[in-house]
């Protein structure tokens, strides 16, 4: 028989995606090679991470393994994080899953992991048997007997994982917190009622990502990547008009209650870039939406469509800052003064105001393991204080993202990254209100 | 240490199409596993065809194993190694692996014969053979480093049985897709490309994809515009796609409108004031040879980051088709199933990103049927994947239209922007 796994060609694909964008690869197959933890062990140790799959009827159960597979010899337990998941074949979308900090070893012929001591779940090549303790069971949705046989059981390399202890919980952890993100701002009201929708302007820099930044909550709330605001990189703005972007949840869903606006680039010249004395027009909500900006002219009353008196809902509630985290020391003294011109005047009207460095890679890095802060990682540190400082920000209105610009698709933790900002965003415009008098 | 190949991606692309459109995946690496024949067998066996690969100096050689073996069988050999870039192979005929692994060397009256001594990290090949390979005459040779892979074909039952579903899936959500908002009924997409770019064919592979069959429709001769005007195809009674054929030419002279019925030069007069939506272009497509991106002339690339800007002026979606990939070196049509990901035509997409600015996901890969008869699900995969991101590029503009257009369907004309003249020189 050929060494190929079970798995469908699709099947494999979404485990693949769902890991990270990793390569499966198959080492051991119990119904090709010897059916005894001797061959299992001789092909699977020293391979790094591994997914370990067992077959029941058309039941899949399944365990990854970021350690690498214990050896038949150590008479020890070794620490190996490890999440199981199991799906039914036909329906792998509704995968059931599970994280544990887990030790593994062989231990009398069998690969036992354990979790606190008990024995959560073991595999038994030689007698195609595995078990799984009760909790587990339930959380994962079997309700097969310990002891219970499989028909297969095949053990994969996983390729393209970055060697990373909170590696686990970022994968399984992001979809979660993203879904429930996306919940938490599907449902979002303003808390004052007499605002129906909150406004969030972008300015920063040319080409310092805040077209991209809205493409980037669009595509999280479409579930696909999409590219409304144009972006790209050339000396002068790629966004010329004033646009004012509602965001819909999901491809037909209703419109949330607010809006990100976007702008043209600032330059330190005079006459190129948005046009200074255009900001206090835009943050008083006078700017029709798709003005074609000039750099060297502000608009004027005279234009057809200028709201020549803007209610509370058509003011900017929030100014977000938007800055390469990778330019901040290359700053002219003239973009620094521009920008601090530019906060005195936003402050001048109350406007709340958050800083987002943008083009972090690895963003990655900034989660913890449980979510619940976006910690930020100390290759960044100075550069955020930096900006924080320059620009009068206080820390924690100080956020780090990673705009998509340049990938096949979208990925969870990137996601939950671009909502968890946008998120804190709109708590601060919130503060705006409150200050009102 | 990681378990990953020291083969160059062009080394191992080479010995992919090589041993027949292969996929490896590496079972065994002497410096991570131990250089122990024993333990190398045990990972090997039984593991189908296997490609044994032997670095040593700056020699890059080894031994294909075209046949599953168990511990003790014997199994056809052929050696092959790299001579300058190119591979050369000597049959060594029948061997037991466990005989070639053995940690001592044992005399062979076979005057092809090979041993491995890899405790040792010495390989002994005969006279013969080490002179058919390029590999040094005084032997032992020396190796540093030996990695086994196990050769799956690239295009196996199991692959071509998920493209084949694949191909069902996005036939099927093509045939129900309905543009956003229900604004128009017929997805007008400008095709714009210099000659040769295969505008002609991907139209032609786009409508055998849906016949079923491949057809070669006899292209309507462009005129001295170089515009051809491709008869409209049907999806479904409730939407159709409207293709434009454009080309771009150092030759040509004239003035052009993104958003009129039909583009034109000065030769024709008539061009629409204020276009509906149901006439304008939805999505613009530009056209290239893959082969020619890294090769385009300075005048190319100005005239193509001119035309960017203006469609992005006009706000009409826009994204790059890279034809004729399988036509690439060493590209063969098992790479297709997971072209994006192919090693070699990751550079062409970065070029085009880089030099461009084009988004990766606005960059898309493409096949035409150009000689076939048979239709075959790995191209029309790549082409229904295509036509998908035009329509939904297309519908990315429907929606970022404003109202007044969408409700009146009529433009306003004091929107300056919504239309340009392009002059090419």
């Amino acid at each position: 028989m050929a060494v190929a796994t079970r798995l469908t060609w699709s099947e494999q694909k979404s485990l693949e995606k769902m890991l990270g964008n990793v390569s499966l690869r198959l080492l051991y197959k119990s119904s090709v090679h010897e059916r005894d933890i001797r061959s299992m062990n001789e092909k699977c140790t020293r391979q790094g991470p591994t997914v370990t799959i067992i077959y029941v009827g058309n039941f899949v159960l399944g365990v990854f393994m970021l350690g690498d597979h214990p050896e038949e010899h150590n008479n020890f337990k070794t620490v190996n994080p490890s999440f199981y998941f199991s799906f039914q074949k036909n329906a792998i979308t509704a995968m059931k899953t599970a994280v544990l900090e887990t030790e593994t070893k062989i231990n009398s012929g069998q690969l036992v992991c354990y979790s606190s001591g008990q024995e959560v779940f073991s595999v038994h090549p030689g007698e195609s048997s595995f078990s799984v303790d009760d909790s587990l069971r339930n959380t994962l949705g079997t309700y097969l007997r310990s002891g219970s046989k499989y028909s297969e059981c095949e053990v994969f390399h996983v390729d393209g994982i970055e060697d990373d202890i909170n590696y686990i919980s970022k994968i399984t952890g992001a979809t979660k917190h993203r879904d429930s993100l996306l919940v938490e701002l599907g449902t979002y009201k303003p808390c004052v009622d007499f605002v129906s929708e909150i406004r969030i302007l972008l300015l920063g820099p040319i080409g310092s990502g805040k077209s991209s930044f809205i493409n980037s909550v669009k595509s999280v709330f479409q579930g696909r990547l999409t590219r409304q605001a144009r972006v790209g990189s050339d000396v002068t703005s790629i966004t010329e008009q004033y646009r004012i972007y509602p965001i819909k949840d999901g491809r037909h869903g209703k419109y949330l209650p607010f809006r990100l606006c976007d702008s043209m680039g600032l330059h330190e010249k005079e006459g190129v870039g948005l046009c200074m004395e255009d900001i206090p027009y835009i943050l008083k909500g006078c700017m029709p939406d798709r003005y074609q900006l000039n750099p060297s002219r502000p608009i004027t009353l005279s234009h057809p469509n200028f709201i020549a008196s803007p209610s509370l809902k058509d003011r900017i509630h929030c100014v977000a800052y938007v800055l390469d985290i990778n330019s901040i020391n290359d700053l002219s003294s003239k973009m620094v003064a521009k920008f601090q011109q530019i906060q005195k005047e936003v402050l001048s009207y109350d406007t709340a105001c958050v800083l987002l460095l943008t083009k972090a890679t690895n963003c990655g890095e900034f989660l913890q393991g449980n979510f619940s802060n976006m910690d930020k990682p100390m290759t960044f540190q100075s550069r955020i204080m930096d900006a924080s400082k320059m620009l009068n920000i206080p820390i924690y209105n100080t956020f780090v993202a990673e705009n998509y610009t340049s990938e096949w698709e979208l990925d969870p933790i990137k996601d939950t990254q671009i909502l968890f900002v946008l998120r804190q965003m709109l708590r601060v415009a919130e503060d705006f209100f409150e200050d009102l008098p | 240490m990681a378990v990953a190949t020291r083969l160059t991606a062009m080394q191992e692309k080479k010995l992919q199409n090589y041993f027949g459109g292969k996929r490896f995946t590496l079972l065994y690496k002497a410096s991570v596993h131990e250089f122990s024949g024993s333990n190398c067998l045990k990972r090997c066996c039984g593991q189908g065809p296997t490609l044994m690969v032997i670095y040593g100096g700056c020699y890059v050689w080894g031994a294909y194993i075209r046949e599953n073996y168990k511990r003790d069988d014997t199994v056809p050999v052929v050696l092959f190694a790299f001579q300058e870039n190119e591979i050369s192979e000597c049959d060594v005929g029948a061997h037991s692996p466990s005989f070639f692994l053995y940690e001592y060397s044992v005399s062979c009256s076979n005057s092809l014969w090979f041993l491995l001594n890899l405790r040792e990290k010495k390989a002994t090949v005969s006279l013969d053979t080490a002179k058919k390979l390029g590999l040094p005459q005084d032997q032992p040779i020396s190796l540093e480093e030996c990695e086994v892979f196990r050769c799956e074909d690239l295009l196996d039952k199991r692959t071509m049985k998920g493209i084949t579903q694949l191909h069902e899936r996005l036939l099927h959500d093509m045939k129900t897709y309905s543009p956003y908002g229900g604004l128009v009924h017929q997805i007008r997409i400008l095709l714009l490309g210099p000659t040769g770019a295969g505008k002609s064919s991907f139209f032609n592979s786009v409508k055998s994809v849906f016949r079923g069959h491949v057809t070669h429709q006899a292209l309507v001769g462009s005129d001295t515009t170089g515009v051809s005007d491709k008869s409209i195809y049907f999806l479904s009674l409730a939407l159709q796609i409207h293709f434009f054929l454009f080309l771009i030419n150092n030759h040509i002279r004239g003035a052009w409108v993104f958003n009129s019925t039909k583009p034109i030069t000065p030769v024709h007069s008539n061009y629409i004031d204020n276009p509906l939506l149901k006439d304008r272009i939805h999505c613009v497509a530009l056209v290239f040879d893959i082969n020619s991106v890294e090769h385009l002339s300075r005048d190319m690339m100005a005239k193509i980051k001119k035309i960017r800007r203006e469609l992005i002026k006009c706000g009409v979606a826009h994204v790059v088709l890279l034809t004729h990939v399988d036509s690439m070196d060493l590209i063969s049509r098992g790479d297709l199933g997971d072209i994006y990901k192919c090693m070699l035509v990751k550079p062409k997409l970065e070029t085009v990103h880089r030099e461009l600015g084009f988004a990766l996901s606005d960059i898309l890969v493409v096949s035409n049927y150009t000689s076939e008869w048979e239709l075959d699900p790995v191209k029309d995969v790549l082409i229904l994947s295509a036509l998908g991101q035009m329509l939904w590029a297309a519908d990315d503009f429907l929606e970022d239209l404003p109202p007044e257009e969408t409700g009146r369907y009529l433009m306003i004309i004091n929107c300056g922007i919504l239309y340009r003249v392009l002059h090419f020189i």
